[in-house]
């Protein structure tokens, strides 16, 4: 009990203190994980949009495929950007691999199927007089899909939140895609992996109090704006 | 000047259903229309083809003498204004959702500002812009839809059986702006509704709908049943009425309502469809008597207030109805 107490005040003060490598492992992480967030918003969420409208051949079979890469093991993910990237890989001469941009890359890579099929259930969850209403309004197909996911705003932000849950606290891509470099691509999650193998525990408990920090930070905004809909 | 709607030989399916057949149907331009029919006779459906929301699966529509394709329906969209049973009013204040078809259709902020206004003018919502469209009441939330197309300055207004699910007042202000609107503007004004009556007295032309199709009966006389004495009567669960010309096929029998008579004493006994009952419900509409009499069956009359007195027609009556010749109808 006594080494826990010592070990939790340890934490609080590198926190309160101002660790500078404490805070240069956070910044990292919201560094990868807005990255991977962004780019998966801006992909994701026209992708679902689009998927949820329209009616095509095989579309069943993309949601099918949606649902199955939600399940997506993250070591998998890191190990096929790990060959892509690789100097032996086909996008070995871009010299990603063991930099931020290569998280960024697996990260975005394991959220796309989230964020898309997400906002797919946001749209289909719309009253159906919705969709009838934008186009008795005289909108076009472009002018109808923004007034919906205008409408759709709260389903897909909670999408999107879910989102950004799984990569601020992912390991296995940021491990083998980053290479844990110390004041270069550590992150919070790779930090307390490494900082508890060696048994430092003080680091590790100071990065996942900032980590469950920024989880409630994160959902606390979106209550916020929920409640502001409403 | 041309009529506003011209549908010619038009069907239309969900899947294998076919819900409307209809050979023939004109809509005068500045008129007010009713289309009159029970649920899933295909009122609904019609009005969203007239709105251009849905493509039929054959035939054509003309819209002010113009064929409406699928290629130019959004430009025929833009030009009428459809109210929803049960409207959808969107995420926001009450002038924004007012101002979002104006937005699509590329008007200018401030000049929209102003159109939406008028229009919570026209439904008597002028405090109301500010408001939060989701916290409105049902009748509230119609009339601000209403606004929402009034504001487009529609050539036709449609609305989906507008006295549903509101109050009486609510739904009387409702019919009160749409006439005013055709009166005024001269705007052609159609409506759904499965109360004949109501229809009658709003509009100056009333197509009733059964099984979609257009047919010369009236719904609340209608009634399923099969042919007997090889085609000369027609047998309900209840009663059988003689036929004037025996039919090949029929499974429906609609009387009209306005070719019943009502004898307080019994009749000539020589006379067919001579039924015995008694009065159930008694109503004002439009300047004549409605009268439902239990004989057997329930039978909607239609008569006069001068008639009406003359019988001293009261509640809970014996009365003898007879149901004339040219008031039978018998449907496939």
């Amino acid at each position: 009990m006594h080494f826990l107490i010592q070990v939790f005040f340890e934490a609080g003060r590198m926190i309160f203190e101002f660790d500078p490598e404490v805070y240069f492992i956070v910044w990292t992480s919201l560094k990868v994980s807005i990255g991977a967030i962004f780019l998966a918003t801006i992909f994701g969420v026209p992708l679902g949009l689009f998927i949820a409208l329209k009616n095509f051949w095989g579309k069943d079979a993309v949601l099918m495929s949606l649902n199955t890469l939600m399940a997506l093991p993250t070591v998998v993910v890191g190990l096929f950007f790990y060959f892509l990237l690789s100097r032996r890989g086909p996008l070995g001469d871009l010299g990603f691999l063991f930099t931020p941009s290569a998280i960024v890359l697996g990260l975005f890579a394991l959220i796309l199927p989230l964020v898309t099929n997400l906002t797919i259930s946001a749209i289909q969850a719309m009253d159906q007089r919705l969709f009838l209403t934008c186009k008795l309004l005289g909108a076009t197909a472009y002018q109808q899909a923004w007034l919906i996911l205008r409408e759709a705003r709260f389903g897909v932000t909670a999408g999107i939140v879910v989102a950004f849950g799984r990569v601020i606290s992912e390991v296995g891509i940021a491990m083998m895609l980053g290479g844990n470099i110390k004041g270069f691509t550590r992150t919070m999650t790779t930090a307390i992996a490494l900082e508890t193998s060696k048994g430092e525990f003080q680091l590790g408990m100071a990065l996942g109090l900032i980590l469950l920090l920024v989880a409630f930070a994160v959902n606390g905004a979106l209550f916020l704006l929920q409640r502001e809909g409403r | 000047m041309n009529p506003a709607y011209v549908v010619k030989d038009l069907t239309f399916s969900y899947g294998e259903r076919r819900v409307l057949d209809l050979e023939r149907i004109e809509i005068p331009a500045g008129e007010v229309a009713a289309l009159v029919g029970p649920n899933g006779s295909g009122k609904t459906t019609l009005l969203h083809l007239l709105a251009f929301i849905e493509r039929p699966g054959s035939g054509t529509i003309s819209f002010f003498g113009e064929t409406v394709r699928a290629q130019n329906a959004l430009a025929f969209r833009r030009r009428v204004g459809l109210l929803l049973q049960q409207p959808y009013l969107f995420h926001m204040s009450v002038l924004a959702n007012i101002m979002l078809g104006l937005k699509v259709r590329g008007i200018p902020e401030r000049k929209g500002r102003e159109l939406a206004r008028r229009a919570l003018e026209a439904v008597d919502l002028v405090n109301f812009e500010n408001r939060h469209a989701r916290s409105l009441s049902g009748g509230e939330s119609q009339r601000v839809a209403l606004a929402r197309a009034l504001a487009l300055d529609p050539e036709v207004l449609l609305l989906d059986e507008p006295e549903t699910h509101l109050d009486k007042v609510s739904a009387d202000r409702i019919e009160e702006i749409f006439l005013r609107m055709n009166k005024n503007e001269g705007t052609t004004v159609i409506l759904t509704t499965h109360n004949l009556l109501k229809g009658q007295s709003v509009a100056h032309r009333v197509f009733n709908l059964f099984r979609g199709k257009i047919v010369p009966a009236h719904p609340h006389n209608l009634f399923k049943g099969k042919l007997t004495e090889d085609g000369a009567a027609f047998r309900t669960d209840s009663i059988s009425v003689k036929l004037p010309i025996p039919q090949g096929e029929g499974s429906y029998l609609t009387i009209d309502p306005t070719g019943i008579l009502l004898l307080p004493n019994l009749p000539d006994p020589s006379i067919p469809n001579t039924f015995e009952g008694r009065v159930v419900a008694m109503s004002e509409e439009n300047g004549r008597v409605r009268v439902e009499v239990e004989a057997g069956e329930r039978l909607h009359l239609l008569m006069s207030d001068q008639a009406s007195r003359v019988h001293q027609t009261e509640l809970g009556q014996h009365v003898w109805l007879v149901v004339k010749d040219s008031a039978i109808t018998v449907l496939a």
